[in-house]
């Protein structure tokens, strides 16, 4: 149970991050100035987002290995945390559709004047990005982030379909050990519940320390 | 001809065996988060609405059911349904409507915080008008506040269904035959099929899910969702529902008493 507990947490943190990396290229992808970026994001969040997370990790874990060349394929079957990469990467190309979505109506939330002060301070265009408009995106989105990363979480209870040893894998196995299922169900929910308390507190306090008028910011928007 | 034998086994994706024995594949998603979201929608208003109430002992269990449904994942409470509703009803449930039970006590708590956050994107100033005109709480309710609230509910309830019909597929775990469980079946018993099997799954799913996204905003223009515009930032922030609790539980508190007041007024 314990190691379930460590694995779990493993997966939400590399999660977390790697997801929110992604969702942010795709956001800056889906509001660029060029077409076929512009195009490609939209087909990534609705390919990405109609279909359920768990298929990407079966997708992952089953399918992927064999598009590889063969040799490779067999060290990834063969590989001990194969489950658990696999369940990193799956949760991430889901999660992350729904970041680069928050993230999208938080860079529609920025007035057009932060961009035009930005240029005319002679900021490049990553600069742009790096010093003023990402900033921005997050503090603006991070409501709806802090929920989504939440949910994250609670996906990588997913995992246990493709045997990666998180909690609710550990449940199982401890079940169809002792016959004590309903036991092990509640020390897992137990968990469950725990951490996502953490996590909420964390991204309470974030926001707290972080905060902004976001309201001001807008209503000039609604306004305009 | 062999792009098509990799299809062969189409009909068992989309109704499993269905006119000779169970219905199975895509069928039964649909069928699981049709009854779940009409059941999940009347104790996700009770809720809603009961979370709003200013009697403690009403508001606190639903407080607590809520957030405890929502800090646990699906597959738990799937699991506890699971080993639950034998012990309530005597041995013989069916795994469909454990399944569907558990998608429906999940769904609830998640459509009771969307009902309370529609209830309360609706200015405070029309309740008070309404009970004004002499109208009774319930009257009130019903012809002033939920018509209201609805449009503003709308497309968060439209994209919490959804996510409902994708969470469908967790069900495949306690072995439910609905299209993950049939993709993985079929992948596993005939291997040279592995790329068909989950191509279909995902075409399924992304089919309904994406129809049904399209014609929910074709509804939302529709019904034009008045000044959506004003509402827009509490909207968004509740689209996923799981409100940061300090806002929340403030606002929530500044309401309470003026709507306790108006109500001995």
């Amino acid at each position: 149970m314990i190691t379930g507990v460590k694995i779990t947490l493993i997966l939400l943190v590399s999660t977390t991050i790697s997801s929110l990396l992604l969702g942010t290229v795709i956001a800056i992808m889906r509001v660029s100035r060029i077409k076929v970026l512009r195009a490609f994001g939209t087909l990534y969040v609705e390919i990405f987002r109609n279909i359920p997370g768990l298929f990407w990790l079966l997708f992952f874990y089953f399918v992927f290995p064999d598009l590889l060349p063969p040799g490779l394929a067999i060290k990834l079957n063969t590989y001990t945390y194969y489950p658990v990469v696999a369940g990193i990467v799956g949760l991430t190309v889901d999660n992350a559709s729904y970041v680069s979505d928050i993230l999208r109506s938080g860079r529609l939330a920025i007035p057009h004047g932060q961009r035009e002060a930005a240029i005319s301070t002679g900021l490049g265009r990553v600069q742009q990005y790096i010093h003023v408009l990402l900033p921005q995106m997050f503090r603006a989105a991070l409501p709806p982030l802090g929920t989504r990363m939440v949910h994250n979480f609670k996906n990588t209870s997913l995992c246990m379909a493709i045997t990666a040893p998180e909690i609710t894998w550990a449940t199982q196995q401890i079940e169809s050990l002792t016959f004590r299922g309903i036991e092990a169900t509640a020390v897992a929910t137990l968990f469950y519940i725990l951490l996502a308390g953490v996590m909420v507190s964390i991204i309470i306090t974030l926001e707290k320390v972080l905060k902004i008028d976001i309201s001001s910011i807008s209503h000039s928007e609604t306004a305009s | 001809m062999d792009l098509l034998d990799q299809f062969s086994n189409i009909n068992f994706y989309l109704f499993g065996t269905f006119p000779k024995g169970e219905v199975g594949g895509l069928l039964l998603n649909i069928i699981m988060a049709f009854l779940a979201i009409c059941f999940s929608c009347v104790f996700g208003i009770m809720l809603g609405y009961s979370r709003l109430s200013c009697r403690l002992y009403i508001k606190l269990p639903c407080i607590a059911y809520i957030e405890l449904v929502r800090s646990t994942p699906l597959i738990m409470i799937i699991f506890w349904f699971y080993f639950f509703l034998p012990y309530l009803f005597g041995g013989n449930v069916t795994v469909f409507w454990s399944a569907v039970v558990s998608l429906c006590a999940y769904a609830a708590a998640y459509q009771a915080e969307i009902v309370r956050a529609g209830i309360m994107a609706v200015p405070k100033g029309q309740l008070e008008a309404a009970l004004s005109t002499g109208m009774s709480r319930y009257n009130a309710m019903r012809y002033v506040i939920l018509p209201q609230a609805f449009k503003i509910m709308l497309p968060s309830f439209v994209s919490f269904f959804v996510s409902l019909f994708k969470d469908t597929s967790v069900t495949y775990i306690i072995g439910v035959m609905e299209l993950t469980q049939t993709g993985i079946i079929v992948s596993q018993r005939q291997p040279d099929k592995i790329y068909a099997a989950y191509l279909s799954m995902a075409i399924g799913f992304w089919v309904v899910c994406f129809t049904m996204s399209h014609l929910a905003r074709r509804l939302e223009k529709r019904i034009g969702v008045f000044d959506l515009e004003s509402i827009r930032p509490d909207a968004c922030r509740d689209e996923f529902m799981l409100v940061p609790k300090t806002k929340k539980t403030g606002e929530g508190v500044d309401e309470t008493p003026s709507c306790c007041s108006s109500d001995s007024k």
